[in-house]
């Protein structure tokens, strides 16, 4: 049964491999945006103590940024393999860092500082006023990052596929553009999938954020 | 009323999910019988194949036909090309996988195939055995890189023989792989054998052996495509495969290569269950495997039954 | 390691390299042109598009729509796209699916910018143009678009570094460019090659960003230079831009 161009019994009979492919879709982003967030946060760290790396700091994570993934992917190759998870991974956080990063000092930077001395004023450790004052307040600019960091992740996975690897990738190029017009199906698929996982990350990110700064909703309506 | 559409929703997705999770139970003719007591001797095996239909829908009716003879099998198929396959089933990650005569001994091995197949399967099974793999008896059909053109064009031209072809090569616009140039039967093959500068050419790179390219041939924007011999399309466009009358392409017969380790547990089962099943895979079933899931858009797996009901597997 | 990196400077060396259809001079002509080609597109569509609805103020929804779809739909899953729909109408082959999913892939950044560049100029000023009797076009040229000019630029260059980065990826669907090195490179598992093309590809890029981090800083009037920006919605201006480089 065909529903306009698209086979969707091709896309039933092949459920089974349609879920693989996503599921190693997710797997792969999770990894790079977990191991981005500690890195990352790492990284903000050392900036609040000393900010003259900011700019350093900024400098290579945006150099990276600036390469396209695939020639990433090659430059990694001779020291991590040839289509590697590995290889993939390290590339993939590394787009992750300046999105992730930026945001995050910026969101610690833009806490007023009557909050920080209110902190400090009612004898708050430097942890305390860390993780229970400038945490939260810096939050909705941090989850901003967040999201489109993992946005960002879900569709650079996708490249991963001309190395080899699977996730959504296989099905637009290697499956789809194989089989020329009759792969319409297969490439639709994927792209659906891998925006409707975009969007998805990006709505329960946004719920998220909802959730933990109740106070924001009025002043972040547009985010 | 909301609740029940939504709940009717609901189940009919689940069922459906369900239904498409559960592979081969129902399609695979032989998945009933054979189980019980011999199932217990026989060792599991994990059928691996290459990340194009072909080697898939091979490696499916390999495993197919060893469920029907009492195995238990995993697949792990669409693995990638031959340097993600071929340390996988140096490792065990695999155990059997369907192989090509030529292309594996060519590219893994670094051997120089002819077309002789006998000389060939021999070379490549002593390759074969340092590293712990045995092939078994090879299909009578090959899958071979070939050329091909627009009906049109071979009439226009009078075209049969790529020999022919390379008359008037400078004639047409060619449609090759990226790495025509370092494929032995490509780029460096044309020009040994049939005088071929590929370099010179007017040249447009697509996948080869791919729909796309097929198509690309159809709507003329190249009048020659690099194709495999098997591929349904040539059929399906009406193109005309040029004969291979110089032997460029090498034996490029399927075989199943099996660990040593799983045959010596398997026994003569494993092996008489794969040549049965290679010995009816001519070039002719192969191209009407790919109509099928090219075409048809049917599943390795419903291809792979089909075509073992057909044959009386 | 460093053997390794003496085989690059040898690939480097080696006038085969530099070559025929697949030597770099040629490949890095077809990138430069498909990617300028595209930009120009994107700026032609974009731009446009952008100042209209931040001259107006109307269609923010539209922008905000135009911004997440850019950023959630996979450039690769574009350039497949338009490869199987114009294949069989004998338009697959060749740079026209990559020019058209690159010049779909630079659009976004450039409208987002010039909107939320012109929504970021004081109102006051604009008023006080009008005041003096300008006219909806006047002001935009005179006012407007000056003070928003640095994060229009910056558009420009967040959807060039795009487009040349996603430029590469056309190799997959038989586009060609620097791309086709390195893709070769990995088809055949010639490591030397995949490192030493993916070093140009990578020059290249990194050339791109500088250069038009440049263009930005120069055509910017003085007086704005000092303006710092933090982004913190999805439309990302200033250093680098967040939209994918894929």
């Amino acid at each position: 049964m065909t529903i306009g161009p698209v086979d969707v019994d091709w896309i039933v009979d092949n459920l089974d491999r349609i879920g693989g492919l996503v599921i190693e879709h997710l797997y792969l982003t999770g990894i790079a945006m977990g191991i981005g967030l500690v890195i990352s946060a790492g990284l903000a760290l050392l900036v609040r103590n000393r900010p003259r790396w900011y700019g350093p700091i900024i400098g290579f994570t945006g150099t990276l940024y600036a390469i396209p993934s695939l020639a990433l992917f090659a430059l990694l190759t001779p020291l991590t393999g040839i289509g590697t998870v590995l290889t993939a991974e390290i590339a993939l956080v590394s787009y992750t860092l300046l999105i992730l990063t930026r945001n995050m000092v910026e969101g610690l930077r833009a806490v007023p500082s009557e909050a920080i001395e209110a902190a400090q004023g009612m004898g708050y450790t430097a942890t305390q006023r860390l993780l229970r004052v400038e945490l939260p307040l810096a939050l909705p600019i941090i989850l901003a990052g967040v999201r489109i960091a993992a946005v960002t992740t879900i569709g650079l996975v996708t490249v991963t596929a001309l190395i080899g690897l699977g996730g959504l990738g296989y099905l637009i190029v290697t499956i789809g553009t194989q089989r020329g017009s009759f792969g319409l199906t297969a490439t639709l698929t994927g792209v659906v999938l891998a925006v409707g996982l975009a969007v998805i990350a990006d709505l329960a990110l946004q719920a998220l954020q909802r959730a933990l700064t109740p106070w924001s909703r009025g002043r972040m309506a547009a985010a | 009323m909301r609740t029940n559409r939504t709940f009717v929703l609901g189940a009919a997705l689940l069922a459906l999910v369900v239904s498409a999770c559960s592979p081969g139970e129902d399609e695979s003719p032989g998945a009933s019988a054979g189980g019980g007591s011999q199932a217990a001797d026989l060792p599991t095996l994990t059928v691996g194949s290459a990340g194009f239909w072909e080697s898939a829908v091979v490696a499916e009716i390999y495993a197919q036909a060893l469920e029907g003879a009492g195995f238990t099998v995993e697949r792990q198929l669409e693995q990638g090309a031959r340097d993600v396959t071929h340390p996988a089933l140096v490792d065990g990650q695999i155990d059997l996988m369907p192989e090509y005569i030529g292309g594996y001994l060519a590219v893994t091995y670094g051997g120089e195939p002819t077309p002789d197949i006998e000389e060939s399967l021999a070379a490549l099974r002593e390759e074969l055995e340092a590293d712990g793999l045995v092939a078994f008896e090879p299909t009578p059909g090959t899958d071979a890189d070939g050329f091909a053109v627009r009906q049109e064009t071979a009439d226009e031209l009078d075209l049969t023989t790529m020999s022919d072809l390379a008359e008037v090569a400078d004639q047409l616009t060619w449609g090759v792989a990226q790495e025509c140039a370092e494929n032995p039967n490509c780029g460096p093959g044309l020009e040994s054998v049939y005088g071929i500068d590929i370099a010179s050419l007017d040249v447009e790179t697509l996948g080869a052996c791919s729909t796309a390219i097929a198509e690309a041939l159809n709507a003329s924007n190249i009048d020659v495509a690099q194709v495999c011999t098997t591929q349904p399309e040539i059929a399906g466009f009406n193109l005309v495969l040029l004969e291979d009358d110089q032997g460029l392409a090498p034996a490029q017969n399927i075989v199943p290569v099996v660990r040593q380790e799983i045959v010596d547990e398997a026994g003569d089962l494993l092996e008489s269950t794969l040549n049965d099943v290679s010995a009816l895979l001519t070039t002719e079933e192969l191209t009407n495997l790919g109509a099928a899931i090219i075409l048809n858009g049917e599943s390795y797996q419903d291809a792979a039954s089909q075509w073992l009901a057909d044959n009386g597997l | 390691m460093i053997e390794f990196l003496g085989e690059v400077a040898a690939w480097f060396a080696d006038p085969a390299t530099w070559s025929g259809r697949d030597g770099i001079p040629v490949r890095l002509w077809e990138h430069l042109w498909i990617s300028g080609v595209s930009l120009t597109a994107a700026i032609g569509v974009g731009l446009p598009l952008g100042l209209a609805i931040g001259h107006t103020g109307k269609g923010a929804r539209a922008v905000v729509a135009i911004a997440n779809i850019g950023r959630a739909v996979p450039s690769l899953g574009l350039m497949g796209l338009a490869f199987i729909v114009l294949l069989p109408l004998g338009l697959g082959v060749g740079p026209l699916p990559t020019i058209i999913a690159l010049t779909a892939l630079g659009i976004p950044p450039i409208v987002v910018n010039a909107y939320v560049g012109l929504r970021e100029v004081d109102r006051d000023l604009v008023e006080a143009a009008r005041g003096m009797g300008m006219r909806a076009g006047e002001i935009l040229r005179r006012v407007e678009i000056p003070i928003a000019l640095p994060v229009i630029l910056a558009g420009v260059r967040t959807s060039a570094v795009q487009i040349v980065a996603t430029a590469t990826l056309a190799a997959a669907i038989g586009g060609g460019t620097l791309g086709q090195l390195i893709y070769i490179g990995f088809n055949v598992g010639d490591q030397v090659r995949i490192f030493g093309a993916a070093l140009v590809v990578a020059a290249l890029s990194i050339a791109t960003e500088i250069g038009f981090a440049t263009l930005q800083r120069a055509a910017t009037s003085p007086g704005l230079r000092d303006r710092a920006y933090v982004p913190t919605e999805p439309a990302q201006v200033g250093r680098g831009g967040a939209d994918s480089s894929p």
